[in-house]
């Protein structure tokens, strides 16, 4: 499985546009940030002073999540270009048993979606501090890296449940773009998960991906909100609105739901996946 | 001699369609076994089969003595196969698409190397190692096609119509290539095709058909049971060539303004032509081909 994962990692960083596409959604979100939402959300709360990089940072934190939802996607292509271009026969006709192919597909997925998060997270974290932010702490770093983690193990589970229904490059493509495009808003990054409409922000809340964004934000935000002056009792607010606690009710969630919910949508769908690759196995 | 695989009432459906029906056949150790027939006629299906990647619905196979559905794993490692359209990674270069395949059978470091730089010998790609598949042409992808089958020093030889949308010269080579390995190396080839001149190289030929059976034998079986040769006359007057031939009761055609008479071998000419010899203007004695064969036993033209 280990050669076959290799294989995989091969493939897809040999092909330059791959990586491209799957970060796609990654520099749009950068690129709208850089040109007006950045300034938009800054003076938003101008009355707390230069809310600059809190927003930096929250920004980045969303982005890491969803770069690690697309960047996933993006690794599957290579499971579904052998499907189509029918390399899967020659595999099968391989000494390497059908689980541990599925097994090497979903591994490098994973690796690739954590590679590329690594990467986009030091971009990340030169750019706050290229407009005046600060470094991540040791500590925020290493919490930032288990979140990334946790996160892109339930979106391989997420992604890989979805692309098991699809054997076309085309209907991946599509699905690859629709995702692309819905991925912002779902987890609350174009337009913060506050000025969303309450059936939206619901949307948003069963998301798995948006806790992960949650989780990101409360750590990689601890520090500039602590530096600005907010005011006590306006904090939670603000926390809500930019979605860096979610709310169920009058309830704050916190971070141990937050961290179960990655963990069980993980569990959960890599379960559906096995369901749904098997299924097929027997038609 | 050992039969290497052996089949026993073989058949497979896709929903409704019958594409095997009942075949059974046995090839031997180290020969050259060709599968002849046209386009649909189940030939890949069998082939799919054997190499373990499609299920059969009924029947029994042995590859190399091993239990296909049983022991698919050590049937894996024995063959190497060759499908129609190439089935390597386009941005990978050759090597590193034969270091790929060669550790899917647990080939590493030392010993991968040796195996990737053999099948290149084999197959004479040593010097384009580092291009990509997808930049290669289609003669050298089908030789890089062959190598990977070759990565694992398989026993028996798998190709699925290995020169089908190749070039005459490329063709020729690949087909060297072939033959090489199993005249040289012993390698038992088991192949696909629907080129006659193909089939007329292998040891031992079968003709499938609508998914069965239609002839087997050695390709000179074959002609000579299936294909007739014939005798062409160009006479300055056919009138009285007719009447003679007729008094004789031998039976001809009209083709193309020459009298084709069907002979039971080429020597049966002989006397004709000594009748006739007067007013022959000229003759041509056709010994009957793989085309002939093909066409005396599926009654039909090929398909394409």
């Amino acid at each position: 499985m280990r050669a076959f994962c290799k294989r995989n990692l091969l493939v897809f960083f040999r092909d330059r546009l791959a990586i491209f596409f799957s970060l796609l959604s990654t520099f749009i979100i950068i690129g709208l940030y850089v040109l007006f939402l950045g300034d938009v959300w800054t003076s938003g709360f101008s009355e707390f002073g230069n809310m600059r990089e809190v927003m930096d940072n929250w920004i980045m934190a969303g982005l890491l999540a969803v770069t690690s939802v697309t960047t996933t996607m993006g690794a599957f292509g290579v499971m579904i270009g052998d499907r189509s271009q029918k390399i899967m026969k020659d595999l099968y006709c391989s000494p390497i048993s059908r689980t541990k192919l599925t097994g090497g597909y979903v591994l490098s997925a994973f690796l690739i979606g954590m590679c590329l998060t690594g990467v986009t997270l030091v971009l990340a974290q030169l750019y706050i501090v290229l407009y005046g932010g600060s470094w991540l702490s040791l500590t925020a770093l290493v919490q930032v890296a288990g979140i990334v983690t946790l996160t892109t193990f339930s979106n391989t589970a997420l992604v890989f449940f979805a692309v098991s229904f699809i054997s076309s490059e085309s209907a991946f493509s599509t699905m690859s773009t629709v995702i692309g495009t819905l991925i912002g808003f779902v987890t609350g990054i174009y337009l913060p998960i506050g000025s969303l409409p309450d059936a939206v922000q619901w949307v948003v809340k069963c998301f798995p991906p948006s806790h992960g964004a949650a989780l990101l934000r409360r750590v990689m935000m601890a520090e500039p909100l602590e530096r600005v002056a907010i005011p006590e009792e306006a904090l939670p607010a603000i926390k809500e609105t930019l979605g860096v606690e979610f709310y169920f009710g009058e309830q704050a969630m916190g971070v141990w739901p937050s961290l179960l919910i990655l963990l069980c949508s993980g569990v959960l769908f890599f379960g559906l996946s096995i369901w749904s690759v098997n299924r097929k196995k027997k038609a | 001699m050992r039969h290497i695989i052996e089949v026993k009432n073989l058949k497979k459906s896709y929903k409704d369609v019958r594409a095997v029906k009942d075949i059974s056949f046995y090839a031997e150790e180290g020969k050259l076994f060709a599968f002849l027939g046209p386009n649909g006629a189940g030939k890949s299906t069998t082939i799919d089969i054997i190499c373990t990647f499609l299920r059969a619905d009924e029947g029994e196979i042995l590859v190399d003595g091993l239990v296909l559905g049983q022991q698919d794993d050590q049937i894996r490692r024995s063959i190497g196969a060759v499908f129609q359209d190439g089935l390597l990674d386009q941005l990978l270069t050759v090597e590193e698409n034969l270091r790929v395949r060669g550790s899917l059978y647990g080939l590493r470091g030392e010993a991968l190397s040796k195996a990737v730089a053999a099948a290149l010998e084999l197959v004479g790609l040593h010097a384009l190692a580092k291009r990509p598949y997808g930049k290669l042409s289609g003669g050298q992808r089908r030789r890089c096609d062959i190598a990977r089958a070759l990565v694992h020093t398989p026993k028996i030889l798998f190709l699925d119509e290995p020169t089908t949308g190749l070039d005459p010269q490329t063709r020729k080579a690949v087909w060297d290539t072939i033959l090489t390995l199993q005249k040289e190396r012993g390698m038992t080839v088991f192949l696909t095709t629907h080129y006659m001149e193909e089939a007329a190289d292998a040891d031992y030929v079968i003709v499938i058909d609508d998914g069965r059976i239609a002839a087997k034998g050695t390709p000179a079986e074959l002609r000579e049971n299936y294909a007739s040769d014939c005798l062409l006359l160009s006479v300055r007057d056919r009138e009285a060539v007719s009447a003679r031939l007729a008094e004789r009761q031998v039976l001809f055609t009209e083709v193309g303004g020459r009298l084709k008479i069907k002979l039971p071998d080429t020597k049966s000419a002989l006397p004709l032509l000594r009748l006739c010899e007067d007013e022959i203007d000229s003759f041509e004695v056709l010994s009957g081909t793989m085309d002939d064969a093909f066409l005396g036993i599926t009654g039909k033209e090929m398909r394409t």
